[in-house]
């Protein structure tokens, strides 16, 4: 389970990831090993929980 | 003191250079030849030296990486069964099974590494000019006969190996010799550039003929002993040196701050000591607090860590900049972040 950072309070640009289990912050980068395993979850038609307002 | 100068030192057939202490000297064995990072298994940094059930895909010891295809199927310890090392070795990654597990024809188990691209590209894998290599590593375990292995790339591209464990529980070296692989596509910059996989069990689905390279993706050597199979087996293994040429050369030892250095582009641990590693005491709602990486990561890092905080010092922590040189995250409240870790491992 993943659920969205806020993003950026100026620019809007979405900031990353946290992976529930152990609230690890993932960036959006897809050189990162754990931002495939997001977008592999996604693929199989999951989604986040929205970000903290 | 006496000085030599000379333009060539010949052997004594006058044809290639004379051996030097056992080797002889050229750009691919003297320093940085090996291509396998922590291969004296002396980096710990996420378990410093406890026993952990690997799950599937997660790192052990730095750099070394663990696949199960079923769960705790097997433990892995930094000198496991505290055994005496091989003679100028500190260290060793130590493998023993849970359980005595009859591997299905899907199944995998496996400890490897993945080498980035940037350190193999050298190589000329997937080129006419591929260069030879040479695989070597102590080896002890409990078990004796033929176990595997596969050098490879992103899955696509397999050559399985196997070597001959003779004595139980006696550390023995062995060197495995592979052709540079002319075919297929190997990533030269920061993703998959080469992976070792040292077999601890594997079905036939992942399974191939050991010496030749082929168009696969394999885990283990067909017919490979399986150390999952018998309750309480053990696989130590230390002194991993993947080089270029067709023999094995000493083991590379490395200060051990470079080996800490090369391990840090792929993880680096802070507040390993419990102490405050990242800390914000200001009371506000939120604090931002800037990392700035000893070694600039192979991508940008996940960011995790444990909490430690006072009042509302609970709250989650968000990188909220990432690059490969530096994170900016944020508390909520007061609290500190004890140890922290920044993964770009492959």
């Amino acid at each position: 389970m993943y659920k969205l950072i806020p993003t950026h309070p100026v620019t809007n640009e979405e900031l990353g990831i946290i992976r529930l289990s152990d609230n690890a912050s993932i960036p959006i980068d897809e050189a990162n090993r754990d931002y495939q395993e997001y977008l592999e979850w996604l693929a199989e038609g999951n989604t986040p929980e929205p970000a903290d307002s | 003191m006496s000085t030599i100068a000379v333009d060539t030192i010949l052997d004594s057939n006058n044809g290639t250079t004379a051996s030097i202490n056992g080797a002889t000297p050229n750009a691919y064995n003297t320093v940085g030849k090996n291509r396998i990072i922590n291969g004296n298994m002396v980096i710990d940094q996420r378990n410093s030296g406890a026993s952990v059930t690997p799950t599937n895909g997660s790192y052990t010891l730095d750099r070394w990486i663990s696949y199960a295809s079923q769960a705790s199927k097997f433990t892995v310890e930094q000198n496991a069964g505290s055994v005496s090392p091989p003679a100028g070795f500190t260290n060793y990654l130590g493998v023993t099974s849970s359980s005595a597990y009859s591997v299905t024809a899907s199944d995998y188990f496996i400890i490897g590494q993945h080498i980035e691209g940037y350190n193999v590209a050298d190589l000329d894998f997937g080129k006419s000019t591929a260069k030879t290599i040479t695989l070597s590593f102590y080896v002890r375990s409990s078990l004796t006969g033929t176990f595997g292995g596969v050098l490879g790339n992103a899955g696509s591209r397999s050559y399985a190996f196997t070597y001959v464990v003779s004595s139980a529980n006696t550390w023995e070296q062995k060197t495995i010799t592979i052709p540079g692989d002319t075919s297929g596509t190997w990533q030269t910059t920061n993703s998959y550039g080469l992976t070792l996989y040292i077999g601890l069990g594997a079905g036939s689905t992942y399974s191939g003929t050991a010496g030749s390279w082929d168009g696969a993706s394999y885990f283990n050597a067909t017919g490979a002993t399986s150390v999952v199979g018998t309750s309480g087996a053990t696989l130590y293994i230390t002194g991993v040196q993947l080089e270029v040429g067709e023999s094995a050369t000493e083991f590379e030892h490395r200060p051990y701050t470079t080996e800490h250095q090369l391990c840090q582009r792929y993880l680096e641990a802070i507040g390993l000591d419990t102490s405050a590693a990242l800390w914000s005491g200001y009371g506000a709602t939120t604090n931002y607090v800037n990392w700035q990486f000893k070694v600039e990561k192979r991508a940008a890092p996940t960011i995790s860590g444990a909490v430690s905080g006072t009042a509302g010092g609970a709250y989650v922590t968000h990188a909220l900049r990432y690059t490969n040189g530096s994170a900016y995250a944020s508390f909520g409240y007061s609290g500190s972040y004890s140890p922290v870790y920044a993964d770009a491992e492959l």
